[in-house]
């Protein structure tokens, strides 16, 4: 049941969106590099995470609160714009979905990796056609950006995403309830 | 030092000014749809006039809500470098892109016009105007309010079978664990801390250093949040708690007179704000 809100679907997306506002929060989410755009992030990863895990739903839901929750916490012009700060995270999840799945036949890690790099880079792609679009960015700033923040970010979510979800699906071995996946 | 650790002092989500005002005492339903529409049109409005007239309003609010202007004065001092460094990119690459009106200054690829010095003032006006709006939101109005606001604005949807009660749960789950998970993360940190590891000292050039140093914090983070989500699934699954039921609500709101009449000054601000064609 990949589509649906399940109670596990419900519960995971919850707890995923609750990092990803505490990472934006207490500004551990994020990385600082010297650029226009200020910092390079990690608090998208728990929607790629949630992509994997869950499916598209959850991955997107998680994005929504991650965009709303730097919507409302932003410190620059650039992401106190709605359609800069939430639109474009809704996708990040979705993508990752898509990557796993259609890599995961053929290499659990690859696929993971995969889905986490590809995940980020939407996060980056999207956020800044958005802020050109938007007129807050010229292309050739938000292609430094892009090259100076969003590759750190790439390699940090994939190192990351593979830890926890491998990790992850230890934990899921033990799984307390045993009927979440029959609902 | 210790300061470092302290997480869940820094956190102000679900921070709530209580001075029982007027903006306090309204339906939280209208007004979170009235601060939507109103952040909606001021995003979209490109005229000094329009800016200056919600920044007006903005201030006026936050006097309404008789919340301390420093609330909101708060959000927007650490901003202040990044709107200058962010109007003066702006102004020296943005000239072509924005290239209306009068060109004022042109040297080989800089160009100003007053199109890119519009660009440049009103992003940075706006930014102001939606963090006051944005602060006399969530100053004045409690978390439980805005979900309980965001699940009866969204119930219409239920007829196109989009999971209202589901998506309002996965809110309130995710603003109930910020401070459980911030706790959390202050034990890791203190304990790694303890044996030696080392957290934000480096410099802030050694940017795979400080990345590093973050992996034993979040890794163990997300572990641990997964394993508190299984049993929560479990906790619910026992409970029968089935997704999609039809429930009732423990407070229900009923707005009042003065809710409507702020929701149609809400919509005559905005459509104002919108499509009113100011002369600058």
């Amino acid at each position: 049941m990949k589509g649906s809100l399940t109670v596990r679907n419900i519960v995971i997306a919850g707890v995923l969106g609750a990092i990803a506002i505490l990472l934006g929060v207490t500004r551990i989410g994020y990385i600082p590099v010297p650029t226009a755009a200020g910092n390079a992030t990690i608090m998208h990863i728990p929607a790629i995470i949630g992509g994997i895990m869950q499916g598209p739903v959850v991955g997107a839901i998680v994005g929504l609160i991650f965009g709303v929750s730097s919507f409302l916490n932003a410190t620059v012009p650039l992401f106190k714009d709605p359609l800069v700060a939430i639109l474009p995270r809704l996708f990040i999840g979705v993508i990752a979905w898509l990557v796993y799945v259609g890599i995961h036949k053929k290499s659990e890690y690859l696929a993971i990796g995969a889905a986490a790099f590809l995940g980020t880079l939407t996060n980056t792609a999207l956020v800044l056609t958005m802020a050109v679009v938007r007129g807050y960015m010229a292309a050739g700033v938000a292609w430094t950006v892009a090259i100076t923040s969003g590759i750190p970010e790439a390699i940090v979510g994939t190192i990351v995403t593979l830890a926890v979800v491998l990790a992850w699906k230890q934990i899921g071995k033990g799984k307390k309830s045993k009927i979440s996946e029959d609902l | 030092m210790a300061s470092e650790f302290e997480l869940s002092r820094n956190i102000t989500i679900g921070q709530y000014v209580p001075t029982a005002s007027f903006i306090h005492r309204l339906d939280p339903r209208i007004k979170l749809l009235v601060f939507t529409i109103l952040v909606l049109a001021i995003a979209l409005n490109t005229s000094y006039l329009g800016n200056f007239l919600g920044l007006l309003l903005s201030i006026y609010l936050f006097w309404a809500s008789k919340i301390p202007i420093s609330y909101g004065l708060s959000g927007i001092k650490p901003a202040i470098p990044f709107i200058i460094i962010l109007g003066l990119l702006q102004l020296i690459f943005q000239g072509s892109v924005f290239s209306g009106g009068t060109v004022f200054f042109q040297f080989g690829f800089i160009l100003i016009t007053s199109e890119s010095i519009r660009l440049v003032i009103v992003s940075a006006i706006r930014f102001v105007e939606i963090i006051l709006l944005s602060s006399v939101l969530t100053l004045s109005t409690s978390t439980t309010e805005l979900t309980h606001a965001i699940q009866s604005l969204l119930s219409p949807l239920k007829k196109v079978k989009f999971p209202v009660h589901e998506i309002s749960l996965i809110i309130t789950i995710a603003i109930r664990f910020v401070p459980t998970f911030a706790i959390e993360m202050e034990k890791m940190m203190k304990a790694q801390a303890s044996r030696g590891a080392d957290f934000g000292s480096g410099e802030w050039w050694r940017i795979i250093q400080r990345t590093k140093d973050m992996f034993p914090i979040i890794i163990p983070l997300f572990t641990i949040a997964l394993s508190r989500a299984e049993d929560l699934i479990l906790a619910m699954e026992s409970r029968c708690y089935t997704p999609g039921n039809e429930r009732s609500a423990y407070s229900v709101y009923k707005a009042l007179g003065r809710d409507y009449i702020v929701l149609i000054i809400g919509l005559i601000l905005s459509s104002l704000l919108l499509f009113y064609p100011f002369p600058f």
